[in-house]
């Protein structure tokens, strides 16, 4: 009979414990100087430690930053100087005119964006499926997915490239977004995320008469925004960025993306040979994009999952 | 609203193991069903059935009528009430009430009134603009009480909803859904419930009628006070009620014409005429022998010495004493076996434990079961 349960009269009981508690806390003696002094030394060591590798993270920015505000010599110099003798903004004016920046950030942009966007959207319906919907090889699918995910990126490239070939979609933005619309990543990462999702709310969904993509859209995909806002960043950024796959599959100067065009312009063909604080600066002018849709998605990204509705 | 059937519904995991044996159940139109049993007796597995939540391996489920063992969970006219109340947690309380009404296509001045008339009834309309996450448990449990109710379902159907809150709440919310079934009631609506639980206290205050479970398999399906007076068999008989009935392993023996219960420690206890006549196969065979702790009495120690002869008094030891209050559980030992008595507290008698009292016992409410099938001889 160990399941039945009795309502005791606890009230009492209750108040005393209480008063115990009380005694019990004013009693307690004041924590110690060493025991004060070792949690400091700690925190402190803590805080050293993050700062250091928060320097370490930020470093390549702030030398991109700089460097593109120094003249050839001055990054060079010996020793080195992260803040520059005299701030030449002059260098942004003249590196964005000197390249179609404006063209090849919106064709990045664009690319980025939509690829992004199919991304999510396939990789919500995939997780979504070998998640909460009952079939038997829902788990082969997911290892092949796996399987992919340890194949290197390399190896796909001559398969990929003379399957856009065969499709006529070869030089094409098409081409790349088509070439890039599938994640193992993002497969991967919803699939940990909707895992949490509490089945009950699915059922209650499902009482309440709604269909499994109104379940995702309405009842899934708003309890994973922080999830799907960090995937989004991911996925954009390093479609964004870029730079091996377009190269090879993209021919047509007015094509070209951020990573290419910057290498085409200030590198390869540019007619100003290695001027660095220009490649700084133009590297600055691509990253701005970037950092403005990070500052975008951050609060959401931090927010997280406040409360899943369902008492544990 | 509907009458549901279940005939022979059988549940078979993929890896083998069979959760439900073939259940044969008939939930009247409008009446009030509880499932109990213990942990892992399938109780939930068959509400889940029922809501079309898990599939059925064999067997039929019937609904008003039509067999609903291939329709969606949608389709089935059922509401449901879930354990970890499981409202939508980016919503608000009148956006959860009206989830299930908008994929019905009811026009929104009919999902406005339904909202309404439920936040009334559940004392829920200061809580419409608010978010789950702002609000208590019994808040919760009564928002997803209101969202099952604005569905007008044919079935209602609770899955241990008020297993997650705290004693009192538990109390004032069983409460609410006794009144919320006769208010549908009372309106028109003539709603069939069934709910599960553990807790046999929920069990006896709700259930119109009750089916306990155990291993998949039903022991009883009948009213509170039947189960609790005329268990079926020993399971039923050791599940409902508490303190839980003393069960005893017993010999039925016949001496001078009067039939006698023989413990094996040699305690003899006169089995009246009435119920000896049902035992008279059973001469000489052993049997369980079970008696409510209520019909176990304590001997008035004044009393002791004159009472010590008479028949079904037998002398125990007290190892335990609970005093809750009203009345005592006393923990004894009658020979090797274990006993527990509930008696009413008198303060003229202090019982201590380590002490030897003499206990009455009522033989009139005595039960007998067989010692092979643990199905009742005598109740």
């Amino acid at each position: 009979m160990s399941t039945q349960s009795i309502d005791l009269p606890l009230g009492n009981y209750q108040v005393q414990q209480q008063q115990a508690d009380k005694k019990q806390k004013l009693a307690k003696p004041a924590t110690p100087v060493s025991t004060l002094l070792k949690s400091a030394s700690s925190l402190l060591v803590k805080h050293s430690f993050l700062s250091f590798a928060g320097l370490i993270m930020v470093f390549p920015f702030v030398w991109m930053l700089s460097g593109s505000m120094k003249s050839n010599d001055e990054i060079f110099s010996n020793p080195l100087n992260i803040f520059p003798e005299q701030f030449r903004w002059q260098t942004f004016v003249e590196t964005f005119e000197s390249a179609p920046f404006g063209l090849y950030i919106m064709n990045s942009f664009t690319v980025a964006f939509f690829t992004t966007l199919i991304v999510m959207i396939n990789s919500a319906m995939f997780a979504y499926a070998i998640t909460q919907l009952k079939f038997k090889s829902r788990t082969v699918l997911y290892f092949i997915v796996m399987a992919c995910y340890m194949l290197p990126g390399a190896v796909t490239y001559i398969p990929s490239y003379i399957t856009l070939a065969n499709l006529g979609l070869l030089d094409s933005h098409t081409g790349l977004i088509i070439s890039n619309a599938a994640s193992v990543f993002g497969v991967f990462y919803l699939r940990q995320v909707f895992l949490k999702v509490h089945p009950s709310l699915i059922e209650a969904a499902r009482i309440d008469g709604a269909g499994e993509v109104k379940i995702l859209w309405a009842i899934v995909l708003p309890q994973c925004k922080a999830a799907l806002a960090t995937l989004f960043l991911i996925t954009f950024i390093t479609n964004y960025n870029s730079y091996m796959w377009p190269s090879l599959l993209i021919t047509s100067q007015d094509l070209n993306l951020i990573a290419t065009g910057i290498r085409q312009f200030f590198i390869a063909e540019g007619n100003y040979g290695l001027n660095w604080s220009q490649i700084m600066a133009a590297s600055t002018i691509a990253v701005m994009p970037l950092l403005i849709l990070f500052i975008i998605c951050q609060k959401t990204i931090l927010s997280g999952i406040a409360d899943n509705g369902v008492k544990e | 609203m509907a009458e549901v059937i279940l005939r022979q519904v059988e549940k078979v995991y993929p890896n083998g193991f069979k959760a439900v044996h073939g259940i044969d159940l008939t939930i009247h139109e409008g009446e009030f069903m509880v499932f109990v049993g213990p942990s892992g007796c399938a109780k939930s597995t068959t509400l889940r059935m029922i809501a079309g939540l898990e599939d059925i391996s064999d067997g039929q489920i019937m609904i008003g009528n039509k067999c609903v063992n291939n329709l969606p969970p949608k389709d089935r006219g059922i509401s449901m009430v879930f354990q970890n109340y499981a409202l939508y947690p980016h919503m608000s309380v009148y956006e959860n009430m009206a989830f299930g009404l908008k994929q019905q296509k009811i026009n929104k001045r009919e999902i406005e009134r339904r909202i309404s008339d439920a936040a009334e009834t559940l004392e829920i309309t200061h809580l419409l603009a608010s978010k789950p996450g702002e609000m208590s448990g019994g808040q919760r449990q009564r928002v997803a009480l209101g969202r099952a109710m604005v569905r007008k379902p044919d079935v209602f159907l609770f899955d241990e909803p008020l297993s997650n809150l705290d004693a009192k709440l538990r109390v004032s919310t069983r409460i609410s859904i006794a009144q919320l079934h006769h208010d549908l009631k009372a309106e028109g609506q003539n709603a069939t419930m069934i709910y599960v639980t553990h807790d046999q206290v929920e069990a006896m205050t709700l259930g119109d009628r009750i089916c306990v479970l155990d291993q998949g398999k039903i022991m009883q399906v009948d009213t509170p006070m039947n189960l609790y007076h005329s268990p079926a068999n020993k399971f039923v008989a050791g599940f409902i009620g508490s303190p839980a009935m003393n069960l005893l392993r017993a010999t039925v023996n016949q001496e001078n014409d009067a039939t006698y219960i023989q413990l094996d420690n040699g305690a003899k206890f006169l089995l009246p005429s009435e119920k000896a006549e049902k035992v008279t196969g059973k001469i000489g065979q052993q049997v369980w022998f079970g008696l409510r702790p209520e019909h176990i009495s304590l001997v008035a120690p004044s009393t002791e010495a004159a009472t010590a002869q008479e028949q079904n008094i037998e002398l125990t030891y007290i190892k335990v004493v609970e005093s809750m209050g009203n009345e005592m559980y006393l923990y004894c030992a009658l020979g090797q076996e274990q006993i527990i008595a509930r008696c009413h507290f008198d303060p003229k008698i202090n019982i201590q434990h380590s002490e030897s009292h003499y206990m009455h016992f009522d033989m009139s409410h005595c039960h007998l079961f067989d010692i092979d099938t643990e199905m009742a001889l005598v109740n």
